[in-house]
């Protein structure tokens, strides 16, 4: 089984959000809390010796999901052919009877809610259906600077080198996240 | 949630997939495919065919948000409390026309088309739609009084006329693989696009091994992506560094000789301002320290680097020139990449106004008949009756074919309120009674709001074509509902000039009651006794027409077919280049033929503030002019990265992205008791704002910036809680037209102490 991860080039993100807005676009999530691509910002530095980063944010697709781990309803599984991290929306009994244990398990904030008490959990699945119909992802198709790549995560390491850090970035080796960067020097 | 984005899906779906673009003021135009289901617009996509893509960025994904947005004006809307309180009621298109129609018969009779004042704006415009059709339904009806000036660019065009004689002054973004070093000064692409490709070239440059060095007193995100360093710089005094660079290559003989005795004019007067033997002032890097901040080693090693590190491109944004004398920082820039050479060759750049492509032009297309050619100093011909025949403006350059428009009988932009309120009396051309303003939320854009509210009160009656109730439209007696670009065919040409255009077909019908501003104008001129056969073609008919003209547009129906025309170059746009290679052939444009350093149509106008060689000047609202010890701080009013101007401040999608508040460095919050997120109010004479704080290293110390284009919104102590920049701004040009959108000396305090001191 192929695992499918995500190669992201922090070195040309500028921090313009498209991937954020095509994807709330794609999905039709309202303006709100739920958000499968998140852009965090990092600032370093006293004036005039200044660092800023943007790091895009999307679910990292672990080899060993401590999401899926955490989910004691069976809710969230790997797909066999990919290893692509979905939801079960049947399975999931929403926030209002499960306290987000996934959320509290995911170090990078991937299971997604929106503001509804009872809201089901709801995640980036690497636009699978798209995917499937031989298509990229909406945020990689939308990105102005061609910073982010969608595939098979061993033949995008092959490509751009196997770096498990970028800045903003927290590395736990025990999920084995599906991601590969470009370092922002 | 099933795709249906396939072709074979999409047919048995009832999706369909429209080729359109965005089309806003911003600095992109890019191509977005429209899915439609039932009538509606249900997502969207952008460009996935062939390189270069056109990719839309968070705004045009955001589209579908405003298209749909409750706030969205949907039927004719007539006033009914005071002017400016923004209470309306609804009425039907033939109540409203025919209101207006009655009040612009009544105002024409009673004093003359003189009196009618057109504001159009870009807000809402392509090649066809936006306020074309009502400029010409207003001239058909006996003329109307205009602005010249554009707060974007005066001052960089008018450096770029007067030193080059043209705007095609820029290279294609390509060109910039081929540049050693790059100087982005007061240039931030990666929030303004500076057309769709600029953040990506940029990108590709660097990777490939190019220098880049960001000037801007903010650490930018294009500084932060791009730039290999960083030099933060007081504003306004751009044009002190780049003298200072021009004493270090003078002085250390590293300019080019050649290119300057080739292809300059009036080197001499330009080398004794910037050695001090006109004024006794060397204009050493030290000095310049002293006046920038900039640290006078770090300039005299940035002039060494591009003057010899060739081919390098300065690339001078136009924000620095949005000051109180900001044609001085563009000319100086000009200046220094003519002493260079850095002019004509692949990865140079010759600074100016930066257009590379013709796509946003129609002039340059008709042959340009010597015999026709009229002398202007006797009068400027128009087809708008009111200003027809009318003298230059004696501050213009209007010897010169191209830039912008010289008569006299036009208002600069910045003076319109003022001269709503004075009139006649005040020295301006006519006195106002009527203002029809298309896509254009002017209250908003101008400087000094709030003199803008209270000119737009005064005025007997005021007609607003929107999309959305704007501060301009809740000045409105009438308010018409314009459709959106999604609900209508149109054409974008690209925003400064790249080589394509873009093809807006139709995604849907127009949203409930509203129209197109051509409809608009078919149903008013009946009503104003035209006949206005030109209204009644097809927008379809209209758009061939418009590109007939055009040789880079062989096959219409293919680029509406494909909805985008990407034109293929055999090599990358330098500007200048027959220029440099063959000088007797291909004089410059200027009356001189040559580059104009030292500008004689400049010198006729004989004002020691707009002097012929460029210099540096202070003014009265400079950091270093007695009004800073009221008001400290120097505001910048940058572009948002998730609004374009006012436009889009409506949309959720965008609002969420990140907070809208004022940057501030933390040694000016701390000294003021503020903290990051907090309430503060930022004040000038003019007017007060209310914003939140975002303290931050990323603005240096004694600046402020508040992303212009928030919503005027005055409280009933006429505080503007919806944080509009220009509430704070000046009402005034530079000799050159430039607008003082970063001139403005504010003082910040913290709401709540404002809050105690009123109890």
């Amino acid at each position: 089984m192929p695992q499918y991860g995500i190669y992201f080039d922090q070195t040309r993100c500028t921090g313009c959000y498209t991937c954020i807005v095509a994807c709330k676009d794609w999905y039709d999530l309202p303006a709100g809390p739920a958000s499968f691509m998140r852009v965090k910002c990092i600032e370093r530095g006293t004036f005039p010796d200044l660092f800023a980063a943007y790091l895009a944010t999307p679910c990292y697709h672990c080899a060993a999901p401590p999401c899926m781990a955490a989910c004691q309803y069976q809710a969230i599984h790997k797909r066999e052919t990919d290893g692509i991290v979905v939801v079960d929306a049947e399975k999931c009994v929403g926030a209002g009877l499960c306290p987000k244990r996934c959320l509290k398990a995911c170090p990078w904030g991937a299971p997604q809610f929106q503001a509804a008490p009872d809201a089901k959990m709801q995640k980036c699945q690497l636009c699978l259906e798209r995917l499937d119909a031989g298509r990229q992802p909406i945020c990689v198709e939308a990105c102005p600077m061609f910073a982010l790549e969608v595939g098979p995560i061993e033949e995008l390491r092959k490509q751009h080198g196997d770096q498990p850090r970028a800045e903003g970035f927290k590395y736990l080796k025990r999920f084995e996240p599906s991601v590969t960067f470009k370092l922002k020097p | 949630m099933a795709v249906e984005d396939t072709e074979t899906k999409a047919a048995t779906s009832g999706l369909t997939i429209v080729n359109t673009g965005c089309c806003h003021d911003c600095g992109g135009r890019c191509v977005l495919k429209a899915h439609v289901r039932e009538g509606r617009v249900v997502r969207l996509e952008s460009d996935t065919g062939d390189a270069p893509q056109i990719r839309a960025c968070a705004r045009g994904r955001a589209y579908r948000q405003r298209l749909y947005s409750p706030e969205r004006l949907r039927q004719p809307l007539r006033r009914v409390g005071a002017r400016g309180e923004g209470r309306f009621e609804p009425v039907t298109w033939d109540a409203a026309l025919d209101e207006v129609a009655a009040n612009m018969k009544r105002i024409k009779a009673a004093h003359g088309n003189r009196a009618i004042l057109f504001l159009p704006g870009a807000g809402n415009q392509g090649m066809l739609h936006g306020p074309t059709a009502p400029g010409i339904l207003l001239t058909l009806f006996g003329g109307y009084t205009r602005y010249w000036g554009i707060p974007s660019y005066e001052g960089a065009m008018f450096a770029s006329m007067a030193t080059y004689g043209t705007i095609r002054t820029g290279h294609s973004r390509d060109d910039l693989l081929n540049s050693r070093l790059i100087l982005m000064w007061g240039w931030n692409p990666a929030n303004t696009i500076w057309d769709p490709e600029t953040s990506l070239w940029l990108a590709r440059a660097k990777e490939q091994g190019s220098r880049i060095v960001v000037i801007d007193p903010r650490f930018t995100d294009s500084a932060a992506t791009f730039g290999h360093q960083w030099i933060p710089i007081r504003p306004g005094t751009d044009a002190a560094m780049l003298l200072a660079m021009a004493y270090v290559i003078i002085s250390e003989k590293i300019c080019d000789q050649a290119f300057i005795e080739m292809h300059t004019l009036g080197f001499d007067a330009f080398r004794d301002h910037v050695l001090g033997k006109d004024d006794g002032q060397p204009k050493t890097p030290q000095w310049a320290e002293a006046i920038t901040k900039v640290p006078a080693q770090t300039i005299a090693e940035l002039a060494r680097a591009y003057a010899t590190q060739k081919p390098a491109a300065l690339v001078a944004g136009w924000g620095p020139a949005r000051t109180a004398v900001g044609e001085q920082y563009s000319r100086c820039a000009a200046v220094l990449c003519a002493i260079t050479g850095n002019i004509g060759m692949p990865g140079g750049y010759a600074g100016g106004f930066m257009r590379a492509y013709s796509s946003r032009e129609t002039g340059h297309l008709l042959k340009k008949d010597p015999a026709q050619r009229v002398d202007k100093a006797k009068g400027i011909p128009s087809a708008n009756p009111v200003e027809n025949g009318a003298l230059p403006r004696s501050d213009s350059l209007y010897k010169l074919s191209g830039g912008t428009n010289a008569t006299s009988a036009r208002i600069h932009q910045s003076k319109i309120w003022d001269a709503i309120l004075r009139g006649r009396a005040g020295g301006y051309p006519a006195d106002l009674k009527m203002a029809y303003i298309v896509a254009s939320n002017c209250l908003n854009q101008y400087p000094n709001s709030p003199k803008g509210a209270q000119a737009l009160k005064s005025l007997e009656f005021v007609v607003v074509h929107e999309q959305f109730l704007t501060a301009t439209a809740r000045h409105a007696d009438i308010v018409l509902p314009v459709n959106t670009f999604m609900e209508r065919t149109d054409i974008a040409p690209p925003w400064l000039g790249s080589p394509y255009y873009i093809y807006l077909n139709k995604a849907v019908d127009s949203l409930a009651d509203t129209k197109s501003d051509l409809e608009i104008c078919r149903e008013l001129a009946p009503r104003l006794g035209l006949s206005a056969d030109y209204f009644q073609q097809s927008d379809d008919q209209i758009l061939r027409t418009f590109t007939q003209r055009r040789a880079d547009i062989p096959d219409y129906d293919a680029m509406r077919r494909d909805g985008v025309l990407k034109i293929r170059l055999p090599e990358p746009i330098v500007a200048f280049k027959e220029q440099i290679a063959d000088p007797d052939k291909y004089p410059f444009a200027t009356l001189s033929g040559k580059i104009e350093i030292d500008c004689g149509h400049i010198a006729e106008m004989n004002n020691p503030r707009i002097p012929s060689v460029p210099k540096y000047l202070s003014h009265p609202e400079h950091y270093d002019a007695p009004l800073a010890q009221r008001y400290p701080l120097q505001l910048l009013t940058a572009h948002s990265k998730i609004r374009t101007h006012s436009t889009l401040e409506r949309v959720p999608w965008l609002q969420e992205l990140e907070s809208q508040g004022a940057w501030i460095h933390p040694l000016d919050a701390a000294a003021r008791g503020i903290r990051d997120g907090e309430a503060i109010e930022i004040f000038n004479d003019r007017g007060r704002i209310r914003t939140t704080a975002r303290v931050t290293e990323r603005i240096m110390p004694g600046v402020v910036n508040v992303c212009q284009g928030a919503w005027y919104t005055p409280d009933a102590d006429g505080v503007d809680v919806g944080g509009c920049a220009n509430t704070l701004t000046l009402d005034e040009p530079s000799p050159g037209g430039a607008f003082p959108m970063n001139s403005a000396l504010v003082e910040v305090v913290s709401a709540a102490q404002t809050a105690l001191e009123k109890k």
